[in-house]
């Protein structure tokens, strides 16, 4: 029997977490094709940032790209104004920053790992890594007042300091974590229906990695080592030279597939958990604000002129903010913001052809997707009465058209 | 005449009966796993008589019927389902008390039976009408393939031993079973094949009630709720009572081809009791060994493992327990001939 | 392995935290009465740490009405209004008497980020520690700070 069949996945599905459209041609069980709808979750986030709000209330619209995301977002959007309007930032307040970011890290990763646990139907991993998962949110609860939402980014600084409770509070923190982290490895790495599971499945070569610009444990999990915090690094991570991880650190072999990514991830939270207690260790004294008042802040900013472009490693990637600022102008020029999931929900169509239907969710899981990070649009028109999807060569088209007109206003 | 017409009146009330015991146990039992499991799972589960409110709900809701979906088919597979499921529960003894329709039927007769509740799930499936459906319709289909083979092996090997030594009896029927317990005729070989047995069929009872890891049906993440994933309302309600009395069914199977002991025929003789009273016990016994074979296949299996994809559970099936049901086979022979 | 594992949670306090009560209960409203009553406890929350952000509290007294707050809340939940009490106020032409700018906060709007407390000059803004703050009514009194 050749006959195929389509089957749709999302927008609303108990396998993903945002909506994202994917057909799968299947015939029986096997796929032999896909097609990838991205993202129908637009919120007009850039637009309300550079039409409506003064940058200070931007920072609080950027931590709501995404419910997990929210330091790199911040981060990034803070250092970009940061190199636009050029203000320096006390080393405190990196260090402060960079222990923030890796506290991010180890949640997101104990989240990922549940829902892993969970699209492949091993409810009890979920419920007891969410149970770990707890004390890490009440460490960020204890330090910034919330458990999401952080909201301790401020340009040229942090908002609050880490004192001797709280440091104190984040070194047990941090024993705990290093003692559970032996049990962790254990449930997911040597359980034998998990290894059933994603062993060899959704297998992401190298070469395809490179070509299609995968970034985050995705790519890592293939053998390339990128990381941002390596390569370009920020925040405090210069003085710690941080090393990309990849598989064949745990058992010398590299094979791309589902199981090689939740030995990076695995290995990335032993990795946080290092660095912070580094940034603990030699935190340095000092100011945490380069602008401690605020309505100076706001003429300086307003009066500021530049562009300025900011890299952060999300957990689940490598997240890029670009701004532009013009003078006697409160809201950004323009503000463009390029998250990580978009680079990797294209590698899903290699990594799914050939696999079956219940491979499907345990693989798009695997790539840690946020599709609130992501946003393109369908224009409807509405004259004519067509709509049509944006294709690569038309937005190619605009934007060459949009550089142009920039270059000539810009000068 | 007016024996027959008693008859069949008993008959029309022990239905009932059974029935309504089937439901209730069956809905208890589903509620003590859920605590269990969630205990299991570090967390505080629901409360016991959570799916008798869970039923009273789905029987409150709309029954929407999709455009797409054949209509006769749709409304007959959850009444087929549960009628089949409660009429196997009439030719297996629960403690004591003998099966309401003794006499009519035997074990290959439950055999026959077993398969009627999966088609019917099989035939709602495809008649919804939504591809979810269809794929998890396959899959009911390829799992009921698959488990079919060791069960029946399981049930020819303990059948043949006992009619080896006992050929006056019927050789499968559930009283002789309960007269001649399985542990007590086997020799030392004997003994091992019939542990493996006990094995393959608890591991089969768990993919007859799809639970993880052979829930592939109805994985709840993948095709979200496969088979059932256009039900609501009256017919979703059916299904649920049938999979709750289909546990007890084939937990009621397996204690009564392992387990078939009676605290009646040990302590009948040393402690005097009223008939009636020993079979209130001897009822209350069997619950109990219900609820621990349940447990041991249900509960258990399920907070431990992950679940299979379709060729892993075909190939556990056809591999893995086939094998091990043909080398009791083989031991259990050896046993007979020594 | 998790098989080795079940057995030991099974003889472990679970770890959830029971608020407000282990199951949940069948008619909410019939359940507060009890508790008012006394004849049911509520078990309380996990504990918030201090510096917490929860509902803003306002001093309206040491106010000046300098209105950034306004621009700098990121969800537009703070509204200038004029004060019901006059008061005397001294500027260059002598003493007059005029009805002061205050604020008032919408806290249904109120996305806690506490951007307003930090640009106070005269600090008159606070978050405290409520957070049990469910209502119908997204404009009830307990929603708007200051009071009527």
């Amino acid at each position: 029997m050749s006959e195929t069949y389509t089957i749709p996945v999302g927008p609303l599905h108990p396998a993903l977490h945002e909506p994202i459209t994917l057909k799968l041609e299947v015939s029986g069980e096997k796929i032999i094709g896909v097609d990838v709808f991205c993202s129908q979750v637009h919120r007009g986030i850039e637009w309300i940032g550079m039409n409506r709000n003064n940058p200070i209330q931007s920072i609080y619209l950027s931590e709501r790209v995404c419910g997990i995301c929210n330091i790199c977002h911040p981060l990034c959007m803070v250092q970009a104004v940061e190199k636009a309007a050029e203000i320096e930032v006390p080393e405190r307040a990196e260090y402060i920053r960079t222990i923030a970011a890796e506290l991010e890290r180890i949640h997101s990763h104990l989240l990922w790992a549940g829902v892993a646990a969970h699209e492949i139907g091993f409810d009890t991993v979920f419920h007891y890594t969410w149970a770990l998962r707890e004390n890490v949110m009440d460490l960020i609860e204890y330090l910034t007042g919330n458990r999401v939402t952080k909201a301790i980014m401020m340009f040229g600084g942090v908002r609050r300091d880490i004192k001797e409770n709280g440091a104190k509070k984040l070194r047990e923190g941090m024993k705990f974590y290093l003692e559970k982290f032996r049990k962790i490895e254990e449930i997911f790495l040597q359980d034998p229906t998990i290894k059933m599971r994603t062993r060899d499945v959704g297998i992401l070569t190298r070469e395809d990695a490179l070509k299609l610009c995968a970034v985050g444990p995705t790519t890592r999990a293939s053998g390339v080592p990128k990381d941002v915090r390596q390569d370009f690094p920020y925040a405090a991570y210069g003085d710690y030279e941080v090393k990309a991880i990849t598989p064949d650190i745990y058992n010398g072999e590299v094979h791309g597939d589902v199981y090689d990514r939740i030995v990076v991830r695995l290995l990335e939270v032993k990795q946080s958990i290092e660095i912070i207690n580094w940034a603990l260790d030699n935190m340095p004294s000092g100011p945490l604000l380069a602008e401690k008042n605020l309505v100076r802040l706001k003429m300086k900013l307003k009066k500021a002129e530049g562009e300025g472009i900011g890299r952060v490693e999300a957990p689940r990637g490598e997240d890029i903010h670009y701004v532009r600022l013009k003078a006697g102008e409160e809201p950004f020029f323009s503000w463009k913001i390029r998250a990580p999931t978009y680079n990797n929900v294209l590698p899903w169509i290699p990594m799914l052809l050939g696999g079956q239907i219940a491979d499907v969710p345990i693989v798009a899981a695997s790539t840690d997707p946020c599709m609130s990070c992501l946003n393109r649009v369908t224009v409807v028109d509405v004259e004519k009465k067509k709509e049509f999807q944006i294709t690569k060569e038309y937005m190619h088209k605009l934007s060459v058209k949009k550089t142009r007109r920039l270059m000539r206003n810009g000068r | 005449m007016a024996d027959e017409i008693i008859h069949f009146v008993e008959i029309i009330i022990g239905v009932f009966l059974v029935a309504v015991f089937g439901m209730i146990f069956g809905l208890l039992t589903k509620g003590i796993d859920r605590k269990l499991a969630a205990h299991m799972q570090w967390r505080v589960g629901p409360p016991v008589i959570q799916p008798f409110l869970d039923v009273k709900k789905l029987f409150c809701k709309e029954n929407v019927v999709p455009r797409n979906a054949v209509a006769w088919l749709y409304n007959v597979a959850p009444i087929v389902c549960l009628t089949s499921v409660i009429a196997i529960l009439l030719y297996i003894p629960m403690g004591s008390i003998p099966p309401i329709l003794k006499g009519y039927g035997d074990v290959i007769l439950i055999l026959y039976l077993l398969t009627i509740p999966s088609l019917a799930m099989v035939a709602g499936g495809f008649a919804s009408g939504s591809p979810f459906a269809t794929v998890g319709a396959q899959r009911e289909m390829v799992l009921m393939m698959s488990y079919e083979f060791p069960l029946a092996t399981t049930i020819i090997a303990l059948g043949w031993k006992i009619s080896t030594l006992y050929p006056g009896e019927a050789a499968f029927s559930l009283t002789t079973f309960t007269k001649y317990p399985v542990w007590n005729i086997m020799g030392p070989f004997g003994i091992i094949g019939a542990i493996i047995l006990l094995v393959v069929m608890i591991l089969v009872t768990t993919g007859e009630i799809t639970k993880v890891p052979f829930d592939i049906a109805e994985a709840e993440t993948e095709i979200a709720e496969g088979v059932f994933v256009e039900y609501s309302g009256r017919n979703l309600g059916l299904f649920y009572l049938a999979d709750a009395v289909k546990t007890v069914v084939m937990a009621s199977l397996i204690v009564a081809l392992f387990f078939p002991y009676n605290l009646s025929t040990y302590l009948g003789s040393s402690i005097h009791l009223p008939s009636i009273a020993w079979n209130a016990i001897d009822f209350l016994f069997y619950l109990l060994k219900l609820e621990i074979v349940i447990f041991f296949s249900m509960t258990f299996i399920r907070v431990s493992v992950a679940r299979f994809k379709v060729d892993q559970v075909v190939k556990v099936y056809w591999g893995y327990l086939t094998l091990a049901a043909l080398i009791a086979l083989v031991l259990i022979a050896l046993d007979i001939l020594l | 392995m998790m098989i080795n594992e079940v057995w030991k949670l099974l003889f472990k306090k679970p770890k959830t935290n029971k608020f407000p009560a282990k199951y949940a209960p069948k008619n909410v409203h019939q359940f507060l009465r009890r508790v008012q009553g006394g004849k049911a406890k509520i078990v309380p929350p996990v504990p918030t740490p201090p510096d917490f952000r929860g509902k803003i509290r306002y001093d309206i007294d040491s106010c000046v009405g300098c209105g950034l707050c306004a621009q700098v809340c990121p969800s537009k939940a703070i509204e200038i209004v004029r004060d019901k009490k006059w008061i005397i106020m001294h500027c260059k032409e002598g003493a007059k008497l005029a009805a002061p700018l205050k604020i008032k906060i919408y806290v249904s709007r109120c996305v806690f980020c506490a951007q307003c407390v930090d640009i106070c000059p005269r600090k008159c803004l606070k978050m405290s520690d409520e957070f049990l703050l469910a209502n119908e009514n997204k404009l009830d009194k307990s929603l708007i700070v200051p009071g009527p």
